[in-house]
């Protein structure tokens, strides 16, 4: 019981954080029509941005935190500028392409300018352990929890109770009609972009101090999250969560009762078995179209 | 001087001539008729005016201010509203949600301010009852509403509507015209009205553009438009003449 109850805390944990990087890729997705394969190197990059922020310069962990966030975000917007808008009248194939190329730039990047030598990214809380019905839990997945759950209330604010959420969910369903009510749609669409890096670098900052800060790490975390968001229902943010939290409870568990060995292929069986049976995912919306 | 002014309005797709020299002028507060069979140009027209296809020639002035290249938002701040000919309302946001994001036109409001702005056009198009719905559960001619009182969020000077009649019942239409009737007068929004239900254009139109082929075969008033022949023959063909019309 105490082991299971660690479990299911670890695999929450992990599961919080792909279903971070789903969130981010569907975001994207949904306002742009493209599947972004950087996704992962999206993710590796914010676990970088914490490794150069917190131990390379040293900072203090809300200065290193924000100033990790604030690259993020200012990636996203340069992705933006750099992919998106000179290919966005292109078809979404090419643009789709062109995350491919840039997700290998990214690893090649952070390869020429960490090393191949992983990295420890330390937690604030890792020295706290917290202990519930005799089990040992670390402080870490806990606060993991904690944050994942955070930013999905925000996101839910953002989206459904400003008009600038108003207006990405327009923009996500219909460029021409957004355009003619005067949104500024470049802007908002800049703004997925930003929005979706800013999750990763959330992401990759929780997730370093998991695993170690390896400039490999990005592709299985794009397919984890790319398996989150076939459960949970291709496109669909609530399915996204869901997906995200049981790929991670799945690989937890299924590390520890079956065989670590066989973890990733339960995950990426489960995957499998939906695209069989049930392709449109847990929150499947009938398939639409874009105008 | 005119509220907006298109001159020689030329746009090709390929070897189609979709508007050759077309001219359309309003004034404020004027409602101006476009009308003409399909394929004319009646839609290419407004995608023109509103930015989302681009003329190969000929300049759009909205209140004397070049627009012909302009951003289709910028047109939209200018004071530039218009609907899509099968309507086109964000299916995944509620009514309210979907006006919203034309009342977002004035920077600065803040969020309490654009639900009251968009619960007042709602109001005043008599939707506010359906305010919290999702667009699916409403009957089409609502959804066709919801798309006008967003369009109206905007605060346009110039509404451009794509057949707003179309599918909406007997009752609707009357309902429709009552309301554009209202914009006009009560509002002095100028309306640029594409339509096939002719009733309804003889009704509310002070002057009526006739478009076929690309190009403007006439202009005039109502009666100038109903006696004009090169109208006749277009709608009714050549052999009008002798079925006694």
């Amino acid at each position: 019981m105490t082991d299971l109850i660690q479990l299911l805390i670890n695999g929450l944990a992990i599961g919080s954080v792909y279903a971070l990087a789903a969130i981010g890729f569907v975001i994207v997705y949904s306002a742009t029509g493209v599947v972004n394969f950087a996704a992962g190197q999206f993710v590796m990059f914010g676990t970088f941005a914490g490794v150069a922020m917190l131990l390379n310069a040293q900072l203090p962990w809300p200065v290193g935190y924000g100033a990790a966030l604030l690259a993020m975000a200012l990636f996203g917007a340069l992705f933006f500028v750099v992919l998106y808008l000179p290919l966005r009248a292109s078809p979404v194939v090419t643009i789709i392409i062109g995350t491919v190329a840039i997700g290998i730039t990214m690893q090649n990047a952070a390869l020429l300018a960490f090393g191949s030598w992983p990295f420890r990214l330390p937690s604030p809380v890792e020295s706290v352990n917290l202990t519930i019905a005799g089990a040992t839990i670390s402080g870490h997945a806990v606060a993991v929890v904690i944050v994942t759950a955070l930013m999905v209330a925000l996101l839910w604010l953002l989206f459904f109770r400003t008009s600038l959420g108003i207006g990405m969910r327009a923009v996500a369903q219909d460029i021409k009609a957004a355009r003619l009510m005067g949104l500024k749609v470049n802007r908002l669409l800049a703004l997925s972009w930003i929005l979706a890096a800013l999750l990763a670098g959330i992401a990759g900052l929780m997730l370093g101090p998991m695993w170690f800060a390896d400039t490999s790490m990005g592709d299985p975390i794009a397919l984890k999250a790319f398996a989150a968001t076939i459960i949970g229902g291709f496109g669909s943010l609530p399915g996204a969560i869901v997906g995200g939290l049981f790929v991670g409870l799945s690989e937890v568990l299924g590390a520890s009762y079956v065989s670590s060995a066989y973890k990733d292929l339960i995950s990426f069986g489960i995957m499998i078995l939906f695209l069989l049976v049930r392709p449109q995912g847990v929150f499947g919306e009938r398939i639409q179209d874009r105008g | 001087m005119s509220l907006l002014q298109a001159t020689e309005i030329a746009k090709r797709y390929g070897g189609l001539a979709a508007l050759a020299d077309v001219d359309l002028s309003v004034g404020e507060a004027e409602f101006v008729a476009v009308i003409g069979p399909n394929g004319a140009g009646k839609s290419t027209l407004l995608n023109v005016l509103t930015g989302l296809a681009l003329p190969d020639k000929g300049r759009a002035l909205l209140d004397g201010w070049d627009m012909t290249r302009a951003a289709t938002h910028k047109r939209v701040r200018g004071g530039l509203g218009r609907t899509f000919q099968h309507g086109r309302p964000f299916e995944r946001l509620s009514v309210l949600e979907n006006v919203m994001t034309g009342a977002a036109i004035q920077s600065g409001r803040s969020e309490l301010e654009l639900r009251e702005r968009a619960m007042a056009v709602l109001d005043q198009m008599g939707l506010a009852a359906e305010a919290q719905l999702p667009i699916g559960s409403l009957s089409y001619g609502h959804r066709r509403m919801v798309e006008m009182c967003r369009a109206l969020a905007c605060e346009p000077r110039v509404l451009l509507l794509d057949e707003p009649a179309a599918g909406l019942n007997s009752a609707e239409v009357d309902q429709l015209v009552d309301r554009l009737t209202d914009l006009r007068t009560k509002h002095r929004i100028a309306i640029v009205l594409i339509e096939h239900n002719m009733g309804m254009v003889m009704r509310l139109a002070e002057r009526i553009i006739v478009l076929n082929f690309g190009c403007k075969i006439a202009e005039g008033t109502p009666s100038e438009i109903q006696s004009d022949p090169a109208v006749l023959s277009a709608y009714l063909g050549e052999g009008y003449r002798h079925a006694g019309v």
